[in-house]
């Protein structure tokens, strides 16, 4: 009598509790849309400037990179400068977002300047993305 | 006997959560993937446009970087290192603009350094002109 009943509880314990890590998840999943920004990133890896002063940008942003082959990049294509504007001008269409231009070091200094002015017409602030000196 | 029956309903109400677990699986999966974390630094450069550059009485410092890799001040090389000495010195009175002009060939990296170093040593603002040669 008393071996089985012992058997019986065994196997109620068997079962998984799962409310806990249904909780655990729905934390994840809460954390992971409140921190989805979904900015397109440009898809190119540059090298980036060393300064002393750099400030931290606003994670929700424009993106552009210039590559050290003078290439500009958005969004995963390479475009051209007079496609700069243009881009912008439709991504913030909605919403006014800052742009950065993540700029390899041994680009050509003009085309960046030819990037930031253009960029400038258009939207509220433009910054270069750099790294942090230590 | 007769009690049988509500037993067996007893277990059927309860709740099956695999498919709400399966949903929220694929959500949190989704939103993984999707999340781009991009936390970069940098540096603005602010400057307001020709119109506004009037009222200020002085005359803004203009750096020149020409392709060989040097810094010029009204045409003598005064390398990276002596930018902020300059800017801080024309600061005696109020911060002073910046106009770092870059001519073909310059690096970005040097320009983004004078420009850095210009911001550092406390200039109003700093743009970035490129020169035609």
């Amino acid at each position: 009598m008393k071996l089985r009943r012992r058997s019986t509880l065994d196997e109620e314990d068997e079962s998984i509790n799962v409310s806990p890590l249904i909780d655990v998840v729905f934390i994840l999943l809460i954390f992971f849309i409140v921190s989805a920004t979904f900015v397109t990133l440009p898809g190119v890896d540059v090298s980036r400037p060393r300064v002393e002063k750099s400030t931290s940008l606003q994670k929700n942003s424009v993106l552009f990179a210039l590559s050290e082959k003078n290439e500009i990049f958005h969004a995963g294509k390479s475009v051209q400068l007079n496609e700069v504007a243009p881009l912008i001008t439709q991504a913030i269409k909605e919403k006014e977002k800052p742009v950065v231009i993540q700029v390899d070091q041994w680009a050509d200094a003009t085309l960046l300047a030819k990037i930031v002015s253009a960029a400038k017409k258009v939207a509220p602030s433009v910054s270069l993305a750099t790294l942090k000196n230590r | 006997m007769k009690r049988k029956p509500t037993i067996f309903q007893k277990e059927e109400t309860e709740i099956n959560v695999s498919p709400l677990i399966d949903m929220v699986f694929i959500l949190l999966i989704f939103f993984i993937v999707a999340t781009s974390f991009v936390n970069e630094v940098g540096i603005s450069s602010t400057y307001k446009d020709s119109s506004s550059q009037t009222d200020s009485k002085r005359k803004p410092l203009s750096f020149t970087l020409p392709g060989s890799g040097q810094v010029l001040l009204d045409g003598t090389p005064i390398g990276l290192e002596g930018v902020a000495p300059k800017v801080r010195n024309s600061s005696v009175y109020e911060p002073p603009s910046v106009i770092i002009q870059v001519s073909g060939g310059a690096k970005a990296g040097l320009a983004t350094q004078v420009m850095d170093q210009a911001l550092l040593a406390g200039a109003k603002a700093v743009k970035l002109t490129a020169v035609s040669q």
